[in-house]
């Protein structure tokens, strides 16, 4: 069961994230639901396997958009980074910044139960 | 005052803002925030963005647009739909995550940027609302919003409002609304052009009030005439009451302005606005003068007469080029003398229509008046008047002068003295065998430049009768100082003279005075004896009528130029014999 303290611990910048969904809590959650399941993030894994770029920039950019709207600063950090790499397609750890992205999703994952 | 600065509200029908964006996290987030204000519609793909813009644009306020899409990407729906004119005015605010894109958005033609992550709902909400209202503003600013007199909307601001209404309110039946003063130009002459615009002012306060409590927009179109547009009433006579002023009448005390009002009820919203008002001022028309029944309804036999109208706009070129209009000229005599004697003729234009047979000109001049056509057919008519002076002259060696209608809109074409002039040159005329009438009215809507334009034609010999005199609002102090060389008293002015108690004492008046100021008058629509006999005795100079003839074919007319030569002959026959 996700809640606010649960949130918070996290590391999501709650108050902001709940504020763009005008203080709807029940809204927050059920979209934070959807963000953790987002195809994305497996779309992401995939094409840096493939070593498909432009894909991946778009799937990461993507991301960063959601994650970043809902305040989930722990994924969206490494999203962000991950996404600046890609748009210039500067070598990188992009491996470490996709497990850190997967880690993070999963520990949410976890708190929805 | 009615001055106020309240924004005509579209209530009920939000602005719509059309959300592009495909991911559901970030539209849900939107929708959120502007679902209290707006209606949001989403296309999650750049091809649908373009399909719901090119269906909807022009109920459509604002596209928010990402950049990240499948398929088409946002710069290029950006791209299209500023390089097409028809969408090109509708703003676009670009959502992205990614500042270097600005740039190029701002190129492009966006007009603003929503970063990702979103700002605060508020900051978002204030960005939307400016752009929308710059750019309704900058639509709308083209036009003078307002009328200075009563601070109502004008007539094209009005009817942008109109169309907005319709827009958010489709199924909602309406009613277009016409009201006018009869005869205002009385109250100004009467109680001076301040009190007659403060009366103004006082109607579009009330009708201002009307409006907001009906729902409706108001505004004010020519001097008297307030348009209301509003959703379906059934109280037109509480409208009405509510609309009137009362005003203070000196010694006389209150008086009540009287209103007519002309209702097009459950309007047809397929018309344009301003054929739906055509309509309303229709029936408003109806009812003039008609001081029992101040309210006209627009019903079919107006509509009839709507249609018969478009058919004879649509008909008049071809009837022109087959020269269906045929002239007819009625005799006027002098009767200053013991036997009246043919002095001139009025040409009197006729429609003999393939279709319809005979139409009266009653039907069609105040139509042409109305579109400007009037312009072609004095012309043609002056033409053939013009050629028919010439055949008379040569045919019967006699000049007989004939006088045409030159109307208001005439009066303001600058080559109308050439046109006149080459009709008198190419018949071989003199200036004074074709007579001017102008109707007393033109001189009253824009004096001096008429004034000014009659005297030019006066200086080159023309001779200028006023015709209509005593149908309107007639000022009898007009006579001393406008360029006329005849007072034609109007055709409904001698009827009602002579009608039930015979109150002909207003029109020896005006003969008198005409003879003070010598102006020769000349009595239209005279039908009987005791009328020619009354009328010669008051000094009436040149009768016109039926109880000498009504119009006549050209050739028909002759007789009269036959009899007239006749006293010559007999006196040639006694020469030749003696």
């Amino acid at each position: 069961m996700l809640t606010i303290e649960k949130l918070k611990e996290f590391g999501a910048d709650v108050d902001t994230g709940l504020s763009r969904c005008v203080n709807n809590e029940a809204l927050y959650f059920r979209l934070i639901e959807m963000a953790v399941r987002e195809p994305s993030v497996l779309s992401l894994g995939e094409a840096l396997k493939a070593n498909d770029l432009d894909k991946a920039f778009a799937e990461a950019h993507k991301l960063k958009g959601v994650m970043g709207n809902l305040s989930l600063t722990p994924i969206f950090e490494p999203v962000s980074q991950l996404t600046e790499l890609l748009r210039n397609k500067t070598p990188g750890d992009y491996e470490s910044l996709y497990s850190e992205i997967l880690k993070k999703t999963e520990e949410l994952k976890i708190f929805l139960g | 005052m009615v001055n106020k600065e309240r924004d005509f509200n579209v209530s009920g029908g939000k602005r719509r803002v059309l959300l592009v964006e495909d991911e559901i996290v970030n539209q849900e987030i939107m929708r959120t925030i502007l679902n209290d204000t707006y209606e949001v519609i989403v296309a999650e793909t750049g091809e649908d963005a373009i399909k719901i813009v090119s269906s909807q644009y022009e109920t459509l306020s604002i596209v928010l647009l990402d950049l990240n899409l499948p398929g088409i990407s946002g710069i290029e729906v950006l791209r299209r739909l500023k390089d097409d004119p028809t969408y090109s005015r509708l703003p676009v605010i670009v959502m992205t995550a990614d500042s270097d894109a600005e740039v190029e958005c701002l190129t492009l033609g966006a007009i603003d940027f929503i970063p990702k992550p979103y700002p605060q709902p508020k900051v978002i909400l204030a960005r939307i609302l400016r752009t929308v209202e710059l750019s309704e503003d900058r639509d709308i600013l083209r036009f003078t919003e307002r009328d200075r007199l009563t601070g109502l909307y004008n007539k094209e601001f009005f009817y942008r409002y109109v169309s907005q209404f319709d827009l958010y309110h489709k199924d909602v039946p309406t009613d277009a609304i016409v009201f006018d003063i009869n005869h205002f130009r009385t109250i100004n002459d009467r109680y001076g052009k301040t009190r007659g615009d403060e009366i103004l002012r006082n109607i579009a306060e009330n009708a201002s009030n009307v409006a907001d409590d009906v729902g409706g927009i108001v505004c004010r179109n020519e001097p008297d005439e307030f348009m209301l547009y509003c959703p379906r009433r059934n109280d037109y006579d509480s409208v009405l009451d509510r609309l009137s002023v009362v005003t203070e009448d000196g010694e006389n005390g209150e008086n009540r302005i009287r209103l007519r009002m002309g209702v097009y009820s459950d309007a047809d919203k397929t018309l344009d606005v301003e054929r739906r008002f055509d309509r309303a001022k229709m029936a408003a028309d109806a009812v003039r003068g008609n001081l029992t029944e101040p309210i006209g309804f627009y019903d079919n036999s107006m509509r009839e007469t709507e249609v018969l109208a478009a058919q004879l706009i649509d008909d008049f070129p071809s009837a022109l080029r087959e020269k269906q209009f045929v002239v007819f000229y009625q005799p006027k005599f002098d009767v200053r003398y013991s036997e009246p004697v043919l002095s001139s003729a009025e040409a009197l234009v006729r429609w003999k229509h393939p279709k319809l047979g005979m139409v009266s000109p009653g039907v069609f001049i105040p139509l042409f008046e109305q579109n400007g056509l009037i312009q072609q057919l004095d012309h043609y008519v002056w033409s053939e008047t013009g050629a028919q002076i010439r055949r008379w002259k040569e045919n019967f060696n006699m000049s007989v002068p004939v006088s045409v209608n030159v109307s208001r809109v005439d009066l303001y074409d600058s080559g109308l003295v050439n046109k006149l002039l080459n009709i008198v040159k190419e018949n071989g005329l003199n200036v004074r065998e074709l007579i001017l009438e102008v109707t007393e009215s033109a001189y009253t809507e824009n004096s001096e430049k008429i004034v000014e334009k009659v005297k030019q034609l006066r200086e080159l010999g023309f001779l200028i009768e006023m015709d209509d005199f005593g149908s309107g609002y007639s000022s009898l102090s007009m006579l001393s100082y406008l360029p006329i060389d005849a007072l034609k008293l109007d055709m409904q002015f001698i009827r009602n003279a002579f009608n039930g108690n015979k109150d002909t004492r207003l029109l020896e008046a005006m003969i008198r005075l005409a003879g003070s100021f010598e102006v020769p008058t000349i009595a239209e629509g005279v039908e009987t004896e005791e009328q020619v006999f009354t009328l010669k005795a008051m000094g009436c100079d040149f009768i016109q009528g039926y109880y000498f003839s009504r119009p006549l074919p050209a050739n028909e007319f002759e007789r009269f130029i036959e009899e007239k030569k006749a006293p010559f002959n007999r006196l040639e026959n006694v020469r030749q014999t003696g």
